[in-house]
């Protein structure tokens, strides 16, 4: 494995220890999201893996390098890892080359015009930070990372200043960037889009544990847990021989004909290419798709395959609470 | 620990002390020391206030011909120390000055009533009002300017005259910041020496030094300037505690709606707010001291003038290097460190600014008075550093602030150690910062009196030490040209200051 973290551990008080016990591995070349919510710490462990924070124990180890261990802490200044931070922090007192160029070891100096082509900032060399658009100053990060050819690239939430409208092309931007020069890659988020739709693989942590690390299709349709579950995208709840299930919207399809299933239809949102319906399912609530505008306040049957169905443990949902 | 030695030196000495010359002081002079320097600060307060609130909510709001002009101006007064005002006015308000002449030769019925004794506690603190407001209107120059349109948008929306806004709104909203601005008035009404003297207004100040120069009463100087310091750190107190109180969270607005004013009448109301602060705080003391200078030029010594200023100069500038490289030094230490102490020592030491000169002054006196540090420049400037390294802290901090904590990670990520960060990183980003910081430290210590008069090397005179000595001796006139360098070079400076900080805005935009 290229990268190797085990049983990591980082606490600010050994009351609320913010990374419990993580341990996960990742192929060369792989890209995975990292995902959970806001203040879960994400970034700490982001700046655990860069040397920008100290963990209290546990193992990194890159490329067969150990970073961290009982006995060694490799300083940030000497791991080959790239860090693209949230807030994008270009230098106001250098231009976009002299941003780039920063602090860089002569032998990097040749990957410069490959590095500007792959990230389009070739005609934007003389502008200072604040001529940039945000979208301009996020590459701009991205490309003084990977100018140095790093073993390890450390993505945090790289999109989450970007409006919706760029976002999606950005995001396509950096996946083939990262794929194109064959960078490992940790993209820390906390949205789902960009974990299903660029990564390899996802790592959801939460309560200061890895909870589930697989594929996304996996992911979404074999969650864990049902904290997993949720933060993928919407769960639909109901009772199934004297159990109960729960199944995606994507599985739940209207029918014209009786079944066991009843939503009393409450909202439906166009969304161009279908409609998207909230209802009530014996007091549940229900999202689904329809291809058709459905009437509110009228009830629809729905059907879905057995094999579509999720179960949980029923202690999961207040564990996580 | 050195910066707040004489912190614990005044709390040794004034417990070691016998305690009869503080039952002396109770008895005799401790009332009227007291109260002059209440009624003083309260007298300077006020017309601070009033001198620096106005305009600056003018300048914010509103437009008119002038406005540009007076928002650089309204600063000057900056750069007139406080005993030269104080000199300065006594002489034009004299029998013998211009108004009385003008009236007597005019309107000789009017002039026994100009015919009175200025030298008054009331025109003192009118005259410190008029020096000092800047630090009043600064605070709340950039309080209004934060608060933006918004709140009085929707004040306005809500029913709210203009006048209303301005008392319900803006002023509650800008409290801490005028506040502070406030705080640093008193803490140079307490600082202040030669103009109080001059008015023979008894203070503890001028107490301290009487103690010390006129009866060669040590002890008696320990304690007044260990009450003094109970009472710096009174208002220090009361400062912090009305700040913790009082700090709003709201949103900066950056959208100035600045309102043109609407009739003429309106703008003239507008342009004489900011003209009498500006006419009365520097132009009229300005060109009375110009016009002094002018007619007593034959009679100066050129060649001490020069040498004076270089003086003057030359101790400003290495003083002002050596505070803004302790200030850094701390600062970048307690930013790189994140750690709780170094927060602590970084803001402990600088409550230097809050100890008058004159009790850091004898403190070193005290330590250093067997040793042969005694006259020497590195005294001088020891104190010079104690009292000046918060004024140049203050814009590097707020420069440092404003660089987010992924600055220095990415610095490290891309190979720094803490001291390249701080070469490559923290000196070209923050340079305004350290160019402003030498700034302000420089004109402050440019006119900085009782610490020169005290620690100064035996015949070494600053352009300071000798507007004060021959105003002292009533030679006024002769001190004019030593007033006048002191103010063009603070006024150069400010200048340039006022350059340098738009300068900073433009390099925050990113």
């Amino acid at each position: 494995m290229f990268l190797k973290v085990k049983n990591l551990v980082k606490n600010y008080s050994s009351e609320f220890p913010i990374i419990k016990d993580l341990s996960f591995s990742v192929k060369k070349g792989e890209l995975i999201s990292f995902l959970g919510e806001s203040g879960s710490g994400k970034t700490t462990f982001l700046k655990c893996l860069a040397g920008l924070e100290k963990a209290n124990s546990g193992l990194i180890e890159l490329n067969d390098k150990i970073l961290n261990d009982h006995k060694t802490f490799e300083s940030p200044q000497k791991r080959k890892i790239g860090f693209v931070f949230q807030d994008y922090p270009l230098f106001p007192h250098l231009n976009l080359e002299k941003n780039i160029t920063f602090n860089l070891k002569k032998k990097y100096e040749k990957n410069l015009d490959y590095i500007l082509d792959l990230t389009g900032l070739k005609f934007l060399l003389e502008r200072f930070p604040y001529e940039l658009s945000g979208g301009e100053q996020q590459r701009a990060c991205i490309a003084r990372a990977l100018i140095r050819e790093p073993e390890l690239l450390l993505l945090d939430e790289p999109f989450s200043n970007l409006d919706s409208t760029i976002k999606e092309s950005m995001r396509e931007e950096i996946y083939k960037i990262i794929k194109k020069t064959k960078t490992t890659t940790i993209l820390v988020t906390h949205d789902i889009n960009d974990a299903l739709n660029i990564s390899d693989r996802i790592l959801i942590f939460k309560a200061g544990i890895l909870q589930q690390y697989d594929n996304p299709v996996t992911m979404y349709c074999e969650p864990a847990n049902c904290y997993c579950a949720e933060i993928l995208g919407d769960m639909n709840k109901l009772f199934h021989k004297q159990d109960t299930y729960y199944v995606r919207p994507e599985r739940v399809r209207v029918s014209n004909k009786k079944s066991k299933y009843k939503v009393h239809v409450e909202k439906c949102y166009f969304q161009g290419k279908e409609y998207k319906v909230k209802g009530k399912q014996n007091n549940e609530i229900w999202h689904f798709f329809s291809k058709n505008p459905l009437e509110e306040n009228k009830t629809v049957y729905v059907d879905f395959g057995e094999k579509d169905l999720i179960y949980f443990d029923p202690v999961c949902k207040n564990f996580f609470k | 620990m050195l910066v707040i030695l004489p912190v614990f030196i005044l709390f040794f000495s004034f417990f070691s002390s016998g305690k009869e010359t503080l039952f002396y002081l109770f008895d005799t002079v401790l009332l009227d020391y007291t109260l002059n320097t209440v009624y003083l600060i309260f007298l300077t307060s006020f017309f601070a206030l009033i001198f620096g609130i106005f305009p600056a909510w003018v300048i914010s709001n509103y437009s008119f011909k002038g406005r540009s002009f007076f928002d650089i101006a309204l600063y000057l007064p900056l750069a007139i120390p406080s005993y030269i005002m104080g000199f300065t006015y006594i002489e034009i308000l004299s029998f013998t000055g211009p108004i009385q002449t003008f009236v007597r030769l005019n309107f000789p019925s009017l002039s026994n009533i100009l015919n009175q004794d200025y030298l008054q506690i009331e025109v003192l603190g009118i005259i410190l009002g008029l020096a000092l407001y800047p630090y009043v209107y600064t605070a709340s120059r950039i309080s209004f300017s934060m608060i933006g349109s918004n709140y009085i948008n929707i004040s306005r929306n809500l029913g709210l005259s203009n006048f209303h806004s301005f008392f319900k709104v803006v002023l509650p909203l800008s409290r801490p910041a005028i506040f502070s601005g406030l705080f640093l008035v008193i803490m140079e009404v307490l600082n202040e020496y030669g103009a109080v003297k001059y008015f023979g207004v008894n203070t503890y100040t001028t107490g301290i030094f009487r103690s010390w120069n006129s009866f060669g009463d040590v002890n008696g100087a320990i304690q007044l300037a260990f009450i003094l310091l109970v009472v710096v750190l009174i208002f220090f107190l009361i400062e912090r505690l009305s700040l913790k109180k009082s700090r709003f969270y709201y949103n900066k607005n950056t959208q100035l709606n600045i309102r043109y004013a609407s009739s003429r009448i309106k703008s003239f109301f507008y342009w004489i707010i900011c003209l009498i602060p500006f006419g009365l705080g520097f132009f009229i003391p300005f060109i009375f001291i110009l016009n002094n200078s002018l007619d007593t030029f034959y009679l100066a010594d050129l060649s001490k003038v020069i040498n004076l200023t270089w003086n003057s100069v030359s101790v400003s500038s290495i003083a002002s290097l050596i505070v803004i490289f302790f200030a850094l030094f701390f600062l970048y230490v307690e930013r790189i460190s994140k750690s709780k102490i170094n927060f602590y020592i970084s803001n402990t030491i600088s409550l230097g600014y809050a100890l008058p000169g004159a009790v850091i002054a004898l403190s070193l006196m005290i330590i250093f008075r067997d040793s042969l540090l005694v006259g020497t420049f590195g005294l001088l400037f020891f104190a010079y550093v104690i009292r000046f390294l918060a004024v140049g802290k203050s814009p590097i901090q707020s420069s440092l602030e404003k660089q987010p904590e992924t600055i220095d990670d990415t610095g490290k990520n891309l190979g720094l150690g803490p001291l390249s960060l701080l070469q490559k990183v923290h000196l070209p980003i923050n340079k305004f910062a350290l160019i402003s910081a030498f700034i302000v430290a420089f004109i402050d210590i440019l006119k900085e009196l009782p610490i020169t008069l005290i620690l100064r090397p035996f015949n070494f005179d600053t352009l300071a030490t000798q507007t004060y000595e021959f105003a002292i001796e009533e030679m006024l006139s002769l001190s004019s040209i030593y007033s006048l360098i002191i103010i063009v070079l603070g006024s150069l400076m400010l200048l340039i200051l006022k350059n340098y900080i738009d300068k900073q805005i433009d390099v925050s935009k990113s």
